[in-house]
C-alpha cells in the first residue's frame, strides 16, 4: 500500500532500538498521576536522552510521522491539542509526566502511543518538547 | 410495493413533519431543508422593535453550533460534549427545566472530534428526541419524561469516528453518518429502526458497489459509468481510510423517496498518496431510506486537492432554470461553486462560483466536471502552492442557507478567504490524526472575511449581499413576514430586510454565534426567534485566545484575524427573542 510504502523508511530509521531496554515503567497503580493530582514523591522518570541534540532531531521526526503534528501543529505550537511549546503543561512538565502522557494518553482525548511507540521513542518525543524552549517572558497579556 | 408502505408514504407527505409553523421538529424545519417559517407576526417593519425575551446559559463552552427544537410546547436543547438534552417548559414563567437527560459520553471522542467538540442538534419523530453523542452513539429520548427509550453505538471512537451531525428521521428509520476525515476513516451512513434502535442497514461511501449499496440496476449517476468506482477510483486499499465522511445536514423529497446527503474530503490531505477521483468523497449521494440503496451520485471535486468537502445542506426546491420548471437541489460547495441539480437524476443544470473562485475556471456541464487550473494542484511533491480561493474551511462550510419560496431567493452565509496549501506524507494510524497539511489564511479580495448573501439559483446570481468583518458562520432563518435572521463571530444576532438585505435590527448576544436560527409561535401566541450564541466549531482552533478556563491552552491570535478575541469569549447561551 502507498501509504505504508512512504512511512516505512522513516520508521525504521528511528526504531531500530533494543526495545527491552528502559522497558515501559513499571508504575504501581497508585502511583499513577491523575489529572489534578499530584505525583507522588518516589518514582520519578528521568529522561535518558534529556539534552541530547541528535534524540531530539529524531524525536522531531517521530512528532510528524507518528501524527503528533496533526492535533499540535507543525512546531507542536497547538492546534486540536493544545501547544506543547509555550512551556504551559496541562498534565506537567517533568520528563516522567511527558512520559507518561504520550504513553498512557489523556483523558480529553489524547491517544495512548505506548503499545505502538517502543519507550525509547516516546523518551525521543519528549527529549524533542523539551527542547523547544518558550519565550524567556511569556506574555499574560492579550485579548 | 406493498399496501402498508404505501399507506405510510401516504401518510407521510400529506403531514410531513416539519410543516407546521408553530413548531420547529426536525433541524432544518422542514425535510426539503429551507429553514423557512411561514411566520409573519415579526416583520421587515416591526423587526427594529425586537427584543430579548429569555436567555439560559448551557454551562458548555464549546462551539454551540445546530439549534433548538421546539414540540409541544417544550423547547429542546442539546449540548456540545459532553451533549446534555435540555427540555424547557414553555407554558411556565422563566421557562424552568422539565428535565435535563444527562448521558455519559467517552472522553476519549473528544480528541478525535478535528473541529471542537460540536454537535448539529437533533431530530424529532414518533414522541422521540433523536440525536448523535459525540462518542459514536445515537439515542433516542422519551420527549416527554426525559427517558432513554434506546441507546445505540454506530461508530467506533478508536478508529477516529465520531458523530457530531444531527439525524434525519424518515418514516420508521433514523439516518445518521460518521465524521473523521481528518482521521482516515471510511465514511458511511446507517439506516436504524425508529422504535428499536436496531441498525438496519450499512452503506459505505467508498469501496466496491455491493457495499455502497448500489445495487445492479438502481445505480444510475448522471455522469459516470462503469462498476465499483468507489474502489477503481482509489489506489488499491486507499479506499479503506479514505475519509469521505458525512458530519453535515441531511434533506428528504418524499415524492422521489430519495434522502440526500454530503460526504467529506477524500484522506490524507495530501493528493500524492491517493491518485484517481476518489468516488464518492466530496460527492452528494441520493439514497432510498428504507435500505440505503444508492440511485445516483455525483462529484463535485474529483481528486480533491482542497479539503473540500462536500457536506453541506442539500436545499430542496421547485426552481425555473433556462425557462423549464425544475425539480432541483441547490448546494453551496466548500469548492466555492453553486450547484443547481436536477434531484431525480443527479444532472447539474448551473454551476457558478458565489465566493471568489480561482482553483477551477468552470464547470463543465456535459460531463460535471470543473475546469482546474493545474498551477493550483496540491500535494507533497508540489510545496507549498500559494493563494488559493477559497480556503478549505470553503466559499460555506456547516452553516446552513435557507431558502424562501416567497423571494425566490437563497440566503447563504460565507467566508472570504484564500490559502497557502503545503501537504506533507502521512501514515495511518488508527484513531490518530491522517492529515499532513499547513495552509495558512488570509483575507479574500476586499478585506472582509465573510458575508451574507442572496442567491438566485435558477440563474446563477448573487443579488445582493452584508459584507461581514469575520467569517459568516451561523446559519441561516428566512420568514414570510420578510425578515431574515443571522448572527456573527464577533457576537451580533441580526435581522435583515429578506427582499434588500438592509439591516433592522442587531443584538450583542454575550459570545460569536455559529448556531442557526429558528422561530416558533410560544403558548402565549407569540412569535418568538431562538439562536445559540457560544464560539467554537473550526473557529475555537484559529479564534486565538477566547478560552479562560484551561491555563496551559493560551494561544496567539491568529495571523488573519487578529482581533477576533476582542469581541467575545467561549460560552453557551440560549437566547430568545420577540416584539
Amino acid at each position: 500500500m502507498a501509504v505504508r510504502a512512504i512511512a516505512a523508511a522513516p520508521l525504521l530509521a528511528l526504531l531500530v532500538t533494543s526495545a527491552q531496554q528502559s522497558v515501559p515503567p513499571s508504575v504501581r497503580y497508585e502511583q499513577h498521576v491523575f489529572a489534578g493530582g499530584n505525583p507522588p514523591p518516589a518514582g520519578s522518570l528521568e529522561n535518558p536522552f534529556r539534552g541530547d541534540q541528535r534524540s531530539a532531531a529524531d524525536g522531531e521526526k517521530l512528532f510528524s510521522v507518528f501524527n503528533c503534528d496533526g492535533c499540535h501543529s507543525l512546531g507542536a505550537v497547538g492546534g486540536q491539542g493544545p501547544s506543547l511549546a509555550d512551556g504551559r503543561w496541562r498534565y506537567g512538565g517533568a520528563d516522567g509526566a511527558i512520559f507518561h502522557s504520550i504513553y498512557f494518553g489523556r483523558p480529553r482525548g489524547m491517544p495512548a502511543f505506548g503499545g505502538v511507540l517502543p519507550p525509547e521513542a516516546i523518551w525521543k518525543l519528549v527529549t524533542y518538547l523539551q527542547q523547544l524552549a518558550p519565550a524567556a517572558d511569556l506574555s499574560t497579556e492579550s485579548w | 410495493m406493498t399496501v402498508p408502505t404505501m399507506l405510510v408514504l401516504l401518510i407521510a407527505q400529506g403531514a410531513a413533519p416539519g410543516a407546521p409553523d408553530d413548531q420547529w421538529l426536525m433541524p432544518a424545519k422542514d425535510y426539503a431543508a429551507t429553514r423557512f417559517s411561514g411566520l409573519a407576526q415579526i416583520s421587515a417593519a416591526n423587526a427594529p422593535r425586537l427584543r430579548a425575551a429569555w436567555s439560559f446559559s448551557t454551562g458548555v463552552l464549546a462551539g454551540h453550533e445546530g439549534q433548538p427544537l421546539v414540540v409541544n410546547k417544550t423547547m429542546y436543547v442539546v449540548t456540545p460534549y459532553p451533549n446534555v438534552l435540555y427540555a424547557f417548559d414553555l407554558t411556565q414563567d422563566g421557562y424552568p427545566l422539565k428535565w435535563k437527560y444527562r448521558p455519559n459520553v467517552d472522553a476519549a471522542a473528544m480528541g478525535i472530534a478535528c473541529c471542537d467538540v460540536v454537535n448539529r442538534g437533533a431530530f424529532f419523530a414518533d414522541g422521540k428526541i433523536v440525536y448523535n453523542l459525540l462518542d459514536g452513539h445515537t439515542v433516542a429520548i422519551d420527549a416527554a419524561t426525559g427517558k432513554e427509550v434506546w441507546s445505540t453505538q454506530v461508530a467506533e471512537v478508536r478508529q477516529g469516528e465520531s458523530t457530531p451531525m444531527a439525524p434525519l428521521v424518515v418514516r420508521d428509520r433514523v439516518i445518521v453518518g460518521t465524521a473523521g476525515g481528518e482521521f482516515g476513516v471510511r465514511g458511511w451512513v446507517k439506516g436504524l429502526d425508529l422504535a428499536t434502535g436496531r441498525i438496519v442497514w450499512t452503506a459505505y461511501n467508498a469501496g466496491p458497489d455491493a457495499e455502497l449499496l448500489a445495487r445492479p440496476g438502481t445505480f444510475r449517476p448522471f455522469y459516470d459509468k462503469g462498476t465499483d468506482l468507489g474502489q477503481t477510483t482509489w489506489p488499491p486499499e486507499g479506499w479503506k481510510h479514505g475519509g469521505a465522511p458525512v458530519w453535515g445536514w441531511l434533506s428528504y423529497d418524499p415524492g422521489l423517496d430519495l434522502f440526500y446527503y454530503g460526504t467529506g474530503n477524500p484522506a490524507p490531505y495530501n493528493a500524492d498518496q491517493r491518485p484517481g477521483d476518489n468516488k464518492w468523497a466530496t460527492s452528494v449521494l441520493a439514497r432510498r431510506p428504507g435500505d440505503g440503496t444508492l440511485v445516483w451520485a455525483y462529484q463535485f471535486t474529483p481528486a480533491d486537492n482542497w479539503d473540500y468537502d462536500a457536506v453541506q445542506e442539500m436545499i430542496l426546491a421547485d426552481l425555473t432554470v433556462k425557462g423549464r420548471s425544475r425539480r432541483v437541489l441547490v448546494h453551496f460547495d466548500k469548492n466555492g461553486f453553486a450547484y443547481t441539480i436536477d434531484r431525480a437524476t443527479g444532472e447539474v443544470l448551473v454551476a457558478e462560483p458565489y465566493v471568489a473562485v480561482n482553483w477551477a475556471k468552470r464547470v463543465d456541464l456535459t460531463t460535471g466536471r470543473p475546469d482546474v487550473d493545474r498551477t493550483k494542484l496540491t500535494g507533497a511533491s508540489h510545496g507549498s502552492v500559494k493563494d488559493i480561493c477559497p480556503t478549505l474551511e470553503g466559499g460555506k462550510n456547516q452553516q446552513p442557507a435557507a431558502y424562501s419560496p416567497r423571494t425566490g431567493l437563497f440566503y447563504v452565509p460565507t467566508n472570504n478567504m484564500c490559502m497557502d496549501y503545503q501537504t506533507t506524507p502521512v501514515t495511518y494510524l488508527a484513531g490518530t490524526p491522517f492529515i499532513g497539511l499547513n495552509a495558512p489564511y488570509k483575507p479574500g479580495p476586499g478585506g472582509n472575511l465573510g458575508a451574507l448573501i442572496a442567491w438566485d439559483a435558477g440563474a446563477g446570481k448573487k443579488i445582493w449581499e452584508i459584507k461581514e468583518k469575520y467569517p459568516v458562520w451561523s446559519g441561516a432563518l428566512a420568514t414570510a413576514g420578510g425578515v431574515v435572521f443571522y448572527g456573527t463571530l464577533d457576537g451580533w444576532f441580526k435581522a435583515v430586510d429578506a427582499t434588500s438585505g438592509r439591516a433592522l435590527w442587531k443584538f450583542k448576544v454575550g459570545s460569536g454565534v455559529v448556531g442557526n436560527p429558528i422561530t416558533f409561535t410560544g403558548p402565549d401566541g407569540k412569535q418568538y426567534v431562538a439562536v445559540y450564541a457560544g464560539i467554537g466549531g473550526d473557529w475555537a482552533l484559529l479564534a486565538g485566545d477566547v478560552r479562560s478556563d484551561d491555563p496551559a491552552d493560551v494561544r496567539p491570535p491568529a495571523s488573519f484575524m487578529p482581533d477576533i478575541a476582542r469581541h467575545t469569549s467561549l460560552g453557551g447561551i440560549v437566547w430568545l427573542f420577540a416584539l
